[in-house]
């Protein structure tokens, strides 16, 4: 395999530096949006739907990267478009199950939801299984990033007289220093303005080099007749080879991983939180998966398709054997001039360094909210006042931000040995993504669904899936449909398809023996020495679970001890956790989800449709969060008193930036005029004279 | 020409198994409630989320057929 150093010229480089300057002196103003730690992690819950639509761009596209499409598209052609255009099929589940959900019950992080759903026990385990993904992500962007980085550096450099090697880990350390720093103290309104800015350069910088390569070729129809009849095609062979084949993709990609996407991603769902109506985040997605992600394809793997026709026309200047994982730079540095190459480089590696920030923010934003908090309230710590809680919590979430970019860091290790990034981010969400998924998916939409079940999925699911990833030949293999074994790392992809119906299985089996497993723990408790049996079956689930991990025994010994780990969690977890079956599913499936909006709003929803209003507005006294309009600007607005009221700056443009929501308070009779408090004008960041736009939330 | 399992059995099996997935979802949303037909905005993101899945299925179509004649 051939590989790449030094490409690029100075010019390049001093492009590349002074666009990354500019884009932290960007996110670095909008720190000044993050007054509370809501600000800091949910942008306050105000911008519109083409802002954030745009803003998922650079995102979405960072962590699907250029690298590892580009890969695949040098390797395999058109299909590596794949992953971008199959993410439909869950859509339907997310934007009027888990979307109006996440909002309407005010949760911060996955885990939270985990603990109103099912238990607190629940919560910890998916804290702890949500950290993992969430820093393998993050470690999966920096082994992008370092990718990226290595072909433009030297193999070595001379400091002080002693020459050192430019090593993978070495320019990842670098770079999460860089990103660490405006995640650090910019917040989630920062990455949100950023990442709009950096969506649409990293759009035109895509689409703007398959012109210069089609251009550099001859034309369209010299590239069209280039390429083999396979490379053309926009789906994978069915299930060869190993390392990219359409079945395996399907379970991989298409299933878990969109549903991981769509449901798990804590940065990307935060972005919908982001928005400032449940509506404006579903149109936010639907416009991002219809139109952007089709786009994004484009230019994402277009170095590849590039690569492969120049490879064909002229194996002198790309060599078919050049490492998948370069090809993207060799082919920018090939059909681009000096300049033009540095920006598209600091194009693809500022949208990666977006997917890294977005992913440090949300993990701070699981920590702070499933750790620290618990944490605090446990030892009981008093802080005076609520300016004072909020700004040691700004505190936490910023250093915390610090630490996980660190682990991200470390996490590059488990990564950076297989082929292609793409193979490593196939192996991560086969691995990480199916207990969580299977565990939201099922806690979303069936109601029956027990804090048993779910603590079992969580437990006896990864047991047998790790005897999966142990004895994948016999396990795995009856599920593989045809598709070869690679020794060194079996079933990358396919694996997913063994992991979920794994976690399945155990979740509705334990679901469904609810009652059996409720005789059973009535029947111990009627015993003497029920403490000690209850105890004895969590010491024995241990060792069992510790033994599948250590690999003691055959695996059908191995498997059946699995069973025996999720049998007896079920009947711990039944015993120990405290469940209401009404109580913790009203406002929690998407079967009751009107319930979840009274939650929200504190009163019966109000779905009379009014008219948007203009007002001019005043400061009242007060610390309160309530606003007060006349009565005839209620009536316009369909509106009463107690109702939920949006409120923004007329400038489409902001996007949002400067609005708040509120709740309306007795009416007033100045027309046309709204009485804010001082916070809410700090909050706003309105301007004295300019007017504007209220309406009815709910 | 390229082989059947390069073409049309992964398009099939996407939208096969992929449609299963999706209509089970529709189903269910509707089910619930939470997609409401009786409201207007719900019956037009009904439309829409139909018609987002027949989108995809036809870029797909296009560009195996493209693939195999263009």
């Amino acid at each position: 395999m051939e590989n790449y150093h030094n490409i690029g010229t100075t010019i390049d480089w001093i492009i590349m530096a002074a666009y990354f300057i500019i884009v932290m002196l960007f996110g670095s103003y909008f720190g000044k949006y993050n007054r509370t730690t809501s600000d800091f992690f949910f942008g306050g819950r105000r911008f519109s739907w083409w802002l954030i639509a745009f803003s998922i761009v650079a995102t979405g596209v960072g962590s699907h990267s250029f690298i590892k499409y580009s890969a695949k598209g040098f390797e395999h052609g058109l299909s590596s478009s794949m992953a971008y255009m199959n993410d439909w099929f869950f859509v339907p589940f997310f934007l009027f199950g888990w979307l109006p959900i996440i909002v309407y019950t005010k949760i911060r992080s996955i885990p939270e939801y985990f603990e109103k759903r099912f238990s607190p026990s629940a919560r910890f385990i998916a804290t702890v299984l949500l950290m993992f993904y969430m820093i393998g992500y993050i470690g999966i962007g920096f082994l992008t990033l370092g990718k990226a980085a290595l072909p433009l550096l030297p193999e070595h450099f001379t400091l002080l007289g002693s020459t050192y090697d430019v090593t993978l880990m070495g320019v990842v350390i670098l770079i999460a220093i860089i990103t660490g720093f405006y995640i650090t103290f910019g917040g989630q309104t920062a990455v949100i303005f950023t990442d709009l800015l950096q969506g649409f350069i990293l759009l035109f910088a895509g689409l703007f080099l398959f012109v210069l390569g089609i251009d550099y070729l001859g034309g369209f129809h010299v590239f069209w007749n280039l390429l083999p009849p396979e490379w053309k095609l926009p789906l994978a062979h069915f299930n060869e080879p190993a390392s990219f084949n359409f079945i395996g993709i399907f379970w991989q990609d298409g299933v878990a991983g969109s549903i991981g996407f769509l449901f798990m991603n804590m940065g990307l769902i935060m972005r919908f939180m982001a928005t400032k109506s449940v509506d404006e985040g579903r149109k936010a997605a639907t416009f991002n998966i219809l139109f952007m992600l089709p786009i994004s394809a484009i230019v994402v793997s277009n170095a590849g398709w590039l690569g492969k026709a120049l490879s064909i026309a002229d194996p002198g200047l790309v060599s078919p054997n050049t490492n998948p994982d370069q090809i993207f730079v060799v082919v920018a540095n090939i059909v681009s001039h000096p300049g033009v190459f540095g920006f598209i480089m600091a194009a693809l590696t500022a949208a990666l360094m977006s997917t890294v920030d977005t992913l440090i923010n949300a993990t701070a934003a699981i920590y702070i909210n499933d750790v620290h908090r618990p944490l605090k309230k446990y030892y009981k710590e008093k802080v005076r006042t609520v300016r004072e809680y909020e700004k040691k919590e700004l505190s936490a979430a910023r250093y915390s931000s610090a630490v996980i970019t660190i682990l991200g860091v470390l996490a590059v290790l488990v990564f950076k040995d297989f082929p292609t990034v793409y193979e490593a981010h196939g192996f991560f969400h086969s691995t990480l993504t199916p207990p969580l998924v299977v565990a939201i998916f099922l806690g979303v939409f069936w109601r029956k669904f027990t804090p048993a079940a779910v603590i079992t999925s969580f437990i006896g699911g990864v047991a047998l899936m790790i005897l999966g990833a142990k004895y994948p030949a016999i396990l795995v293999a009856p599920f593989d449909h045809g598709t070869p074994m690679d020794a060194k790392y079996p079933y990358t992809y396919i694996q997913a398809l063994y992991n979920t119906l794994v976690c399945s299985i155990v979740a509705v089996v334990i679901t469904l023996t609810t009652n059996t497993q409720k005789s059973i723990v009535n029947k111990i408790r009627e015993n003497d020495n029920s403490k000690m049996i209850f105890g004895s079956f969590t010491v024995i689930s241990i060792v069992l679970f510790f033994m599948i991990i250590l690999n003691i025994g055959t695996v059908w010994t191995l498997v059946i001890m699995s069973l025996i780990v999720s049998s007896l969690v079920a009947i711990v977890t039944t015993h120990y956790v405290k469940y209401d079956e009404v109580s913790q599913t009203l406002g929690l499936t998407s079967w009751s989800l009107d319930k979840a909006k009274e939650f929200f709003k504190g009163s019966k929803i109000n779905n009379r449709e009014g008219d948007k209003i203009l007002v001019n507005w005043k400061i009242k006294e007060g610390e309160d969060d309530i606003i007060n309009f006349s009565q005839n600007d209620l009536n316009k607005m369909a509106a009463d008193v107690g109702d939920l009221v949006y409120i923004t700056d007329l400038r489409w443009y902001l996007g949002g930036l400067k609005s708040i929501h509120s709740k309306i308070g007795e009416p007033h009779n100045e027309d046309g005029v709204v009485y804010l408090t001082r916070e809410h004008e700090d909050s706003g960041l309105f301007i004295k004279g300019k007017m504007l736009r209220a309406e009815k939330e709910m | 020409m390229p082989s059947i399992l390069n073409t049309w059995i992964p398009f099939l099996y996407l939208y096969g198994v992929g449609g299963i997935f999706f209509f089970i979802g529709m189903y269910i949303v509707r089910k619930s409630g939470s997609l409401d037909m009786t409201r207007k905005s719900h019956k037009r993101w009904s439309k829409i989320l139909y018609l987002g899945f027949f989108y995809f299925m036809f870029i797909h179509f296009i560009l195996t057929i493209a693939a195999l004649y263009w």
